[in-house]
């Protein structure tokens, strides 16, 4: 069953459509990347289905309830997301920013109970950034920081976590640092993870689903040796590509490629 | 998840400023115009003193005092509501315009309604709230962009240009008025603390008892809209709700607070932005020393202003604003 998708969303601003009557389905339990070249509207789709901006029309349709109607702190309790890199948290600590994530659960004067100092604690675990817990996030390295607002979100206890390009300004060892800990949380969590990836060859690696977007229309979505094809990428990206076989994963790959020029 | 040190440090903090803020009540209390030496302060105010010494001390310097202490306590928190919901440090309710809309509505109301001594000052608290209230919608619906919600760095800009234009309507007012109450809105305008008398501090005090607690009851809501939008939606905050609703309680804490003392700015500058740097960005953290510190702030300089040009003094609008613009400038100059 699938709980999570959309119905002819249409996003866009005045005339302008920058999503137009997309409907896609999020399978649960598994991890889904939204891949397309830059404008083709893959972060709208993410923030309009995190309800951050609204859509003109169609539908976002989470457990069978419309997420547009539904109350934002319940919703805040099935899905999370770590938008695309967040300002800085200016002056906090990393255990106070975590501990931010835990506001759907929190009532009143909003005291952390014991609960949530638990459940702060574990995300922290997760994540490596215990030991950085009474520091500055302003202090830590770009690395760490994306951790950290994994963590936050990860305090937040949702069954669904979207994430806007999670790896932008990481180095590759901390790409696949922030990548094999989503894994991780889907593998032995049962996290459904959904998130804009930039690099084809990374969302060949770690995704179950693709969703292949151009100018606001999926051209392909399913697993990835239905999407990493030549045919595929040429029309969503407009490049020749040689597809291999990544010799340690077994996961298609993009070897090389050149720009298609004047078709 | 806040460091126990961060926590010792502001109780710290909070005990100093207290200290401080009961040895600038005691000055306060000593010298002014009339005399009464520190020596005769604790008998007087237990009832020895004589009928003179009394007087200064419970009519004139006590009310008023008290009554300096709570404008800047709300005019503190209201620039950190304000703050909070703009994301932006430079907001004040001064700045912004919100005190130029209660002064416009208090001196419509000073020109053209017969005065009654009596209902006259329980009044003025609503009259500003609603004068700070309608500049503070149309600030508001400017600001307010159909697809991108409210735009904090607008809100700051249109305020400022309403401050503007309502301080000359201020002074068109005054130009069609009589002598005297040209007086009273010209002394309103430099923020001379008008209303020091008891009657002053009832009709101030239930405002700062209501919104006080109400504050801190948001303050994780503030904490959280001070991140970044998408960041406060993913969590859960109806976000334009909550602004609604901490809009209005700023404006009536700054509303309230200027009533009675007149256009005086900066305080809700200064007080949020000092505290912030003592202990972080926490409201929970930081509310309660902005409070002590503009209470302070403002008594502070009530009491210098009263004090050094005799008989009349500075207006301790003057006195802030004179504190406040080199400031402002600072901050300006840093981002």
């Amino acid at each position: 069953m699938v709980r999570l998708y959309t119905d002819d969303l249409s996003i866009g601003y005045g005339e302008r459509l920058i999503v137009n009557e997309l409907s896609v389905q999020i399978p649960d339990q598994k991890i889904t990347t939204i891949i397309g070249p830059n404008g083709c509207g893959k972060s709208t789709l993410l923030k309009a289905i995190t309800r951050i901006i609204s859509h003109q029309s169609g539908s976002v349709i989470l457990d069978g309830q419309n997420v547009a109607k539904e109350n934002t702190k319940q919703l805040a309790k099935k899905m999370a997301i770590l938008p695309q890199t967040p300002e800085s948290a200016s002056g906090l600590t990393v255990g106070e920013l975590v501990s931010y994530g835990r506001f759907p659960y929190q009532t009143g004067f909003g005291r952390l109970t014991k609960k949530d100092y638990e459940v702060v604690e574990w995300a922290l675990e997760v994540t490596g950034t215990k030991d950085f817990k009474y520091h500055p996030v302003a202090a830590l390295s770009g690395g760490q920081r994306q951790r950290v607002w994994i963590a936050m979100a990860l305090a937040q206890e949702t069954e669904i976590i979207f994430l806007d390009e999670p790896t932008t300004y990481l180095d590759m060892a901390h790409q696949l640092e922030v990548l094999e800990l989503l894994q991780k949380l889907n593998r032995e969590e049962k996290r459904t993870i959904v998130m804009v990836l930039h690099d084809l060859n990374q969302a060949a690696r770690f995704a179950d689903y693709i969703v292949a977007l151009k100018a606001g229309q999926i051209v392909k979505a399913g697993n990835c040796e239905e999407v990493i094809t030549q045919e595929v990428l040429q029309d969503v990206f407009n490049i020749n590509a040689e597809i291999g076989t990544d010799p340690r994963t077994n996961k298609p790959m993009c070897i090389t490629y050149n720009l298609l020029r004047g078709e | 998840m806040i460091q126990t040190e961060l926590i010792r440090k502001q109780r710290i903090i909070l005990v100093i400023l207290f200290v401080l803020l009961l040895a600038t009540v005691i000055i306060s209390a000593g010298v002014g115009y009339s005399t009464l030496s520190f020596d005769r302060l604790i008998p007087t105010l237990l009832g020895n003193g004589t009928f003179k010494e009394e007087f200064v001390l419970f009519s004139v310097r006590l009310p008023r005092i008290i009554i300096t202490i709570l404008a800047g306590m709300a005019l503190a928190l209201s620039g950190a509501i304000l703050q909070g919901i703009t994301r932006n440090d430079l907001a004040d309710p001064g700045i912004i315009g919100i005190n130029s809309g209660a002064g416009v509505a208090i001196s419509l109301f000073f020109l053209y309604f017969p005065i009654q001594p009596g209902s006259f000052v329980y009044l003025l608290p609503f009259v500003a709230f609603i004068g700070a209230l309608l500049t503070a919608f149309f600030i508001y619906i400017m600001a307010y962009n159909r697809k991108v919600g409210l735009q904090p760095v607008r809100l700051v800009l249109v305020g400022v240009g309403f401050s503007m234009a309502l301080s000359g309507l201020m002074i068109v007012l005054i130009s069609s008025a009589e002598r005297q109450k040209v007086d009273f809105i010209a002394k309103w305008i430099a923020g001379n603390i008008w209303g020091a008398d008891w009657p002053f501090i009832l009709a101030l005090l239930p405002w700062l008892i209501v919104l006080i607690p109400f504050t801190f009851y948001k303050a994780n809501k503030l904490n959280l809209l001070g991140l970044s939008e998408p960041v406060a939606v993913g969590v859960g905050v109806s976000i334009e709700k909550e602004r609604i609703v901490l809009l209005l309680a700023a404006v009536a804490l700054a509303a309230s607070a200027v009533s009675v003392t007149g256009g005086i700015a900066f305080i809700g500058l200064m007080a949020p932005h000092i505290a912030k740097s003592l202990v972080g960005p926490r409201h929970q953290l930081f509310l309660p020393v902005a409070i002590l510190i503009g209470g302070w702030l403002l008594l502070f300089a009530d009491t210098i202003g009263r004090n050094v040009v005799e008989p009349n003094g500075i207006p301790a609008g003057v006195m802030v604003s004179l504190l406040g613009a080199p400031y402002f400038m600072y901050l300006l100059l840093k981002k």
